[in-house]
């Protein structure tokens, strides 16, 4: 498995994972989430869980069960923890640790290291066994709901370590704190190269031109995706300029305003033969990942975003993105570098002109955008960082460490 | 035999203090308090993070981009954190560059929500590249193909453990050349990304290995 990630990966990351094998070997690293399908977290936990193990690391992964109430009460948590006004009563909390405890007791929670992700899970620590625990939260913690979080710190304070995607995530506690990234896996096949006649063969089955240069968002029909303000840059840009823009997305099973958002965003095109709204089934990654390759320009125009790995993605496949300054996208996009930030519609508008116009400009910006990611966004990277956070638990106090 | 160069190179992880500023006057406050591995990594560290070479330290970087207050971005940018022996004096050199702008400007500008300035540390991890150098080529060779973060390591961080980098230190120990020493101490550390430095090196020590391996009317 790693040696796949040879030539692609940064050698520095791989060197290093070798060497935290070598003092990791043999011991446990139990990772605990809530669902073995379905989103991020399950994504990268499917091809992280090989490397690890690879490493002579012995790398287990468990699911927690709970039911529909369950369910819904971590939603609300989550959704409270992202600034939604939300009531979670004491009934409701009750019931999340009772859950907790009854998977505590039929799991087997004995590692060397336990890596428990996002809040479902979080009262497992009540019954934490001797190796080191670590809370991973993936979640946007810069503007909880008021009362969410000191709840949420009672089970915290407990780790001995809790992990954020960004610094501005992270909370006062008095136990160590790292800020871990996501990232991307580019043996995925959301990101794996594709053969010329792959994506050209994707991009006509849409009925898409070929002939004519591509600007693309995907995302889902969302309204901080801002798809109407997208498709206003985009007749901004052809007055002078013959492109077609794609709004390309899934629908979220979980976001019941996903059909009204994009009979809007219809609506809105008013015909134009030139915009295509793509609603893809779910599971379209090789599709997704073929409407990228064939992009000139591709956009993340959001208004308020999680970390926005769709960024990465993209510019994985050496494009330049234009992104709104929101969420993490500043962190993936250095401006006037590897892409561009913008923070209006007209701003959007402008950098795509822009690039349409300085075809080797924007060739130089995707490549060291594709260089960006390589060193920053990649999924041996990220569990070059697990394993690094284990190791620095175990050897507290210290800050600079010699393998 | 001569003492070999051992390459090593190093990755750091941030670490939050789950501190934040959202003026220039919170800034200060908690500049006062934080502890050095935060000083450490908001003024040494500056380089690790590939920014465009517009500033030289996250609080200058801060004071330009998210407060617009160029003038105080300008001069912290001018604080050279190698000509301080402690990391309180370099503490005390950037709140004396804060308080006389706040006694200028009382009433700063409040950055952007999600703009707020974090104060971070860092984990360092230290390894072998498995390369070594035992002559001038071989160093040369070395510093062409090493990871970026092994430049990093011998030529910023060195700085902090021994007062110079660890190249200069090689070739003027070891090795017994002064002046193709002092030629590399004399590379603006704060000017250039981290493959121009590498460039820099490389350059300087081509030089004197080219004008040495040429003979009376030799040319290369």
């Amino acid at each position: 498995m790693i040696e796949k990630y040879h030539g692609i990966s940064p050698k520095s990351d791989l060197v290093l994972l070798q060497k935290l094998g070598e003092r990791l070997a043999g011991k446990s690293f139990l990772h605990i989430n809530s669902t073995r399908a379905g989103g991020g977290v399950a994504e990268i936990l499917h091809r992280m869980i090989p490397i690890i193990s690879e490493l002579g690391i012995k790398a287990r992964w468990e699911v927690i069960e709970g039911d529909e109430l369950f369910f819904d009460i971590t939603k609300k948590i989550h959704n409270s923890l992202q600034g939604k006004a939300e009531s979670i009563t004491g009934e409701m909390w009750d019931y999340h640790r009772e859950v907790n405890r009854r998977n505590a007791a039929k799991l087997d929670l004995g590692a060397d290291a336990v890596l428990i992700h996002d809040p479902q899970p979080i009262a497992l620590v009540e019954s934490k066994t001797p190796g080191k625990w670590l809370w991973r939260c993936h979640i946007d913690l810069s503007a909880p709901w008021e009362g969410i979080w000191e709840h949420l710190s009672r089970y915290c304070s407990k780790y001995d370590a809790a992990i954020f995607s960004v610094a501005k995530f992270a909370q006062a506690m008095h136990i160590d704190e790292f800020i871990i990234p996501p990232s991307i896996d580019p043996l995925s096949a959301k990101n794996r190269e594709m053969t010329p006649q792959e994506i050209r063969d994707a991009v006509t089955k849409y009925g898409l031109p070929i002939d004519r240069p591509m600007i693309l968002q995907v995302s889902r029909f969302d309204r901080f995706k801002d798809p109407v303000g997208v498709i206003e840059a985009f007749r901004l840009v052809r007055k002078y300029n013959d492109c077609v823009l794609v709004l390309a997305g899934s629908p979220a099973t979980d976001d019941p305003e996903g059909e009204t958002v994009l009979n809007e965003v219809r609506n809105y095109t008013d015909g134009d033969p030139d915009v295509f709204v793509l609603l893809l089934p779910a599971f379209s990654d090789e599709d997704i990942n073929a409407l990228q390759r064939a992009a000139t320009v591709i956009l993340q125009k959001s208004l308020k975003e999680g970390f926005g790995l769709t960024v990465s993605e993209a510019m994985w496949k050496g494009k330049p993105v234009i992104g709104g300054a929101v969420g993490g996208i500043p962190l993936q996009i250095m401006h006037g570098h590897n892409g561009f930030l913008v923070y209006s519609v007209e701003g959007a508008a402008f950098r795509v002109r822009q690039l349409l116009n300085d075809p080797s400009r924007a060739e130089a910006m995707g490549g060291k955008a594709r260089e960006y990611i390589r060193n920053n966004f990649l999924i041996t990277r990220q569990t070059r960082d697990y394993l690094s956070a284990w190791f620095a638990v175990e050897n507290k106090g210290k800050n600079v460490l010699e393998l | 035999m001569t003492e070999p160069f051992d390459f090593k190179q190093c990755t750091t992880m941030l670490k939050s203090t789950g501190k934040r500023a959202r003026n220039l006057r919170e800034l200060r406050e908690c500049i006062t308090v934080i502890d050095e591995e935060s000083m450490f990594h908001h003024t040494f560290q500056y380089f690790l993070k590939g920014h465009l070479l517009e500033y030289t330290n996250d609080f200058a970087h801060w004071a330009g981009e998210s407060l617009e207050e160029r003038a105080l971005s300008e001069r912290l940018s001018s604080i050279d954190p190698y000509e301080f022996d402690t990391m309180e004096s370099l503490r005390k050199s950037i709140l004396t560059v804060i308080d006389d702008y706040l006694k200028k400007f009382p009433e700063p500008r409040q950055a952007m929500a999600g703009d707020e300035f974090y104060f971070n540390q860092t984990l360092t991890l230290i390894f072998s590249s498995g390369i070594r150098a035992r002559n001038l080529a071989e160093c040369l060779m070395g510093i062409k193909y090493v990871d970026p973060t092994s430049i990093y390591y011998h030529f910023f961080e060195a700085r902090m453990r021994l007062g110079a980098d660890d190249f200069s230190t090689w070739i003027a120990g070891p090795l017994e050349r002064k002046s193709l020493a002092e030629k590399i101490r004399a590379i603006d550390p704060f000017m250039h990304s981290l493959e121009e430095i590498r460039q820099h090196l490389y350059d300087t020590i081509e030089t004197e290995l080219k004008t040495e391996m040429k003979t009376p009317g030799g040319e290369l």
